[in-house]
């Protein structure tokens, strides 16, 4: 049978942050107010982490986004919520009442279960007498099946330097899953314009943000957007944050401003908390404290097994200031790590016993070499697995020894399309590849791109296993199937003003049992 | 279809939950702020009115806190709310900054901080406008743009100390874009007769390598704009223009170009009568 679950709270003592399965009428917690009766669901809905048999729902009450507390008082409020096979809600297969309460910014997360593999669902929450958007989302296939899968990757969202105008092609090219790498807020002041969108934002925005409720508004200024929250309405997403989440360039404990260390674990911990109160994540994803669990391992039946990774909490310090740097010993130090012991042998189990056709990473930064040098000297970027060559030796090594099947990394990071080969040894092109690297633009973080620039023509020319590069903003799209892995590039002609148009600016294939990746 | 919805509808959905407490123990949280009382000059500008906001922990598990913050009206609050992760027996502390408007009579008001069932009032005295030789000090400065992480108020706070650039400086939002102007608009006309210009000049960023380099000092009479001090490939910290005293409705200065070509740095602009 199909089993309830309760979320506990993130401290350990027993919260119970959303149920699922009470009925209106049975709780004892709340009794709706109607204290505010501006709309209460301006952030949207969103859904994620989808299993065989459940979702995770999630929504935030906000009648007042940009206002302290989100415009909400100080009391829990029950929210229900519904699951429909349709989306007029003919058919509704679990409902429940959920308390959105003020110690989580008003958020409501539920982990839906007792719902049929591999197909749409329709969800909504009311409260107040208010119902929110109808969300859609879609369970993970069955264990032994294998359909085709199709995934939109993203990343880089900077609010201030451009309009998501490519989330709109992400919902009309009506993808199974989202899936995004990091980035999701910037931690930098926004100012009073929200920088090209020409927006009044509160002054309150105007710093870098540290406490707690900075980055909870700093999440709602950014699920303001209606672009970003039909996206999320449209699909269910699976999200790992990279590090403007916290704070640019942070690498386990260390700050990039030289913040003293308990004041950054204070930091850490009010990112994380943010950060899970805003995503659809299950609770065995809540942080306690400056910890989280965000890398996990979700399937899509035989299609493809998807590990999503953290190389920001775990990882050694970058080494120097983590820019385009020659190696040094540092980078080559064998015993540095990007992304911690415990989750690098997780990671080769995970892809050792892994049943599937394809072998998906999701993570944040580059793992292929990226020489922007022209000649033979050598030009990485230090704070990608470039600076952390032992461990990537031992992912990639390990891959090959596994005989890991069509292995795919996914990457978000640098506001740069970039495809390539992953190879055991990147000095040596006669090398067979172990597997294939698709690095993901961003959709906003730099303003308008272009198609290529000078970083991007010597990444070409320096690095024979980079297939295609390009520095336009937008997003990949890509269709897994028995027989091919089909990567579209996805690029919008501009972000800086509103209804920029989308286009495919190439396409890349994998052929099933054949590392690497070619232009179609 | 119609068996399999039968069935998920047969979970029993009164199954409740068992009765939970809510994780954050709030009457374990201590509020303190310092200093007490805050003092604020009714200035736009003027560097008072800072209040240092403390949480600690004083139970025996992390909890998360949120902390509510209330003032009456006459009082202009930066932040009504501060929230954060606390860790058991550490203070942690989050910037208040109170602001009045100009004119304010002097008197005593309160800013009220709760978490749960805790409550601190912070006394806040309004001073009088004390006597400025520096005629910009604390007056309302106004730029062409200010960068996220600065202060708009950092060239007029009174703070010429380059090693606080941080935390005390003004530079433009738009690297490599010139002309930038930040100035102040007086509220009313008033006589100048020397300014003095503070441009970044640290031992880390010296104003050779970060200083503004060419710029035009000027003042405003009506609509009319004046140059009063011209300034070209200047490396120098600390620039004096001496004219004939003027009354003027406002000073500014325009910087064509920096000495690293991205951002116009100022740390201090003063005007002085003569």
């Amino acid at each position: 049978m199909p089993t309830r679950r309760s979320f506990l709270s993130a401290t350990g003592a027993a919260a119970a942050l959303a149920l699922t399965g009470t009925l209106p009428g049975l709780d004892a917690v709340g009794i709706p107010h109607r204290t505010d009766k501006r709309p209460l669901f301006t952030l949207g809905v969103a859904s994620g982490d989808p299993l065989p048999d459940a979702v995770v729902i999630w929504t935030r009450l906000a009648p007042g986004p940009l206002e302290p507390f989100g415009g909400m008082d100080d009391r829990t409020v029950n929210v229900e919520w519904e699951v429909a096979e349709d989306e007029y809600f003919r058919r509704v297969v679990r409902r429940g009442t959920a308390h959105a309460r003020p110690e989580y910014a008003h958020t409501v997360h539920v982990d839906v279960r007792g719902l049929r593999s591999w197909r749409h669902y329709f969800y909504r929450f009311r409260a107040n007498g208010q119902v929110s958007p109808v969300g859609r989302t879609r369970t993970a296939p069955a264990p032994a099946d294998q359909p085709a899968v199709s995934l939109a990757v993203a990343s880089c969202q900077a609010y201030y330097d451009g309009f998501y105008t490519a989330y709109q092609d992400v919902v009309r090219r009506d993808h199974d899953v989202v899936l995004f790498l990091g980035d999701y807020i910037y931690e930098v002041g926004v100012g009073p314009t929200a920088g090209v969108r020409n927006q009044p934002v509160p002054v309150d925005f105007a710093g870098e943000i540290v406490t707690l409720d900075e980055y909870r508004a700093r999440y709602a200024l950014h699920k303001t957007d209606p672009d970003l929250q039909a996206a999320h309405a449209a699909a269910p997403w699976i999200v790992t944050l990279d590090d403007h989440e916290v704070e640019g360039n942070w690498a386990g404990y260390v700050s990039e401003d030289g913040v003293p260390h308990d004041d950054f674990v204070v930091r850490r911990a009010n990112g994380f908390r943010a950060y899970w109160e805003h995503m659809p994540l299950r609770l065995d994803q809540s942080p306690d404290g400056p910890s989280i669990r965000l890398y996990r391992h979700l399937r899509y039946g035989r299609t493809a097994d998807l590990s999503v990774l953290d190389t920001r909490q775990f990882r050694d310090d970058q080494t120097s200031t983590g820019g385009w740097l020659p190696p040094d010993e540092v980078s080559q130090d064998p015993a540095r790590t990007i992304t911690g012991d415990a989750q690098e042998r997780w990671l080769l189990d995970t892809l050792h016993h892994s049943g599937s056709r394809w072998n998906v990473v999701a993570q944040q930064v580059a793992m292929a070499q990226l020489d922007r040098k022209t000649g033979p000297d050598l030009e990485l970027p230090m704070d990608t697995w470039n600076g952390y060559v032992g461990s990537r030796d031992r992912v990639l090594c390990g891959v090959r020894d596994r005989q890991v099947r069509n292995f795919v990394v996914l990457t978000g990071d640098l506001h740069r399309a970039v495809a390539s080969d992953l190879r055991v040894n990147f000095a040596d092109p006669s090398t067979p590849a172990v597997g294939t690297e698709f690095v993901t633009t961003s959709i906003s973080s730099g303003k308008d791109g272009v198609d290529s620039d000078a970083t991007g023509k010597a990444l070409l020319a320096e690095n024979p296993h980079v297939k295609f590069q390009s520095v336009q903003r937008g997003y990949l799209s890509c269709r897994l199937d028995s027989s091919q892995w089909t990567s579209e590039y996805r690029v919008v002609d501009r972000v800086v003003t509103p209804g920029g148009t989308a286009s495919t600016r190439a396409t890349l294939v994998v052929e099933d049992g054949r590392p690497g990746t070619h232009l179609a | 279809m119609k068996r399999a919805r039968t069935a998920l509808l047969a979970v029993p959905l009164a199954l409740l939950v068992p009765a939970v407490a809510v994780a954050s123990s709030n009457n374990q949280v201590e509020i303190s702020a310092t200093p007490q009382p805050v003092e604020v000059v009714p200035l736009p500008c003027f560097p008072s009115g800072k209040l240092s906001l403390g949480m600690t922990n004083t139970g025996r598990k992390p909890t998360i806190a949120d902390l509510r913050i209330s003032a009456d009206s006459s009082l202009t609050l930066s932040r009504h709310q501060f929230s954060s992760y606390l860790p058991v027996d550490q203070l942690v502390k989050a910037p208040l900054e109170i602001t009045v408007p100009r004119g304010t009579a002097p008197a005593t008001h309160s800013v009220d901080l709760s978490v749960g069932r805790e409550h601190l009032s912070v006394p806040v005295t309004i001073k009088p406008v004390p006597a400025r030789d520096n005629l910009l000090l604390g007056e309302q400065a106004v730029a062409s743009s200010t960068n996220g992480d600065m202060k708009l108020c950092g060239g007029v706070d009174g703070n010429t100390d380059s090693a606080q650039w941080g935390a005390s400086g003004w530079h433009d939002a738009t690297k490599g874009v010139f002309p930038d102007t930040y100035g102040v608009d007086f509220v009313q006309p008033t006589t100048v007769g020397r300014i003095v210009v503070q441009t970044l000049d640290s031992a880390k960023y010296p104003a050779a390598v970060m200083g503004i380099r060419d710029f035009d000092v000027q003042v405003r009479t009506g609509t009319t704009w004046t140059t009063v001090g011209q300034f070209r490939d200047n490396v120098q910290g600390f620039l004096t223009v001496t004219f004939a005293p003027v009354a003027v409705d406002a000073v500014q200065l325009v910087i064509h170009d920096s000495n690293d070509h991205g951002y116009s740095r100022i740390i201090e602009l003063e005007a002085y009568a003569n």
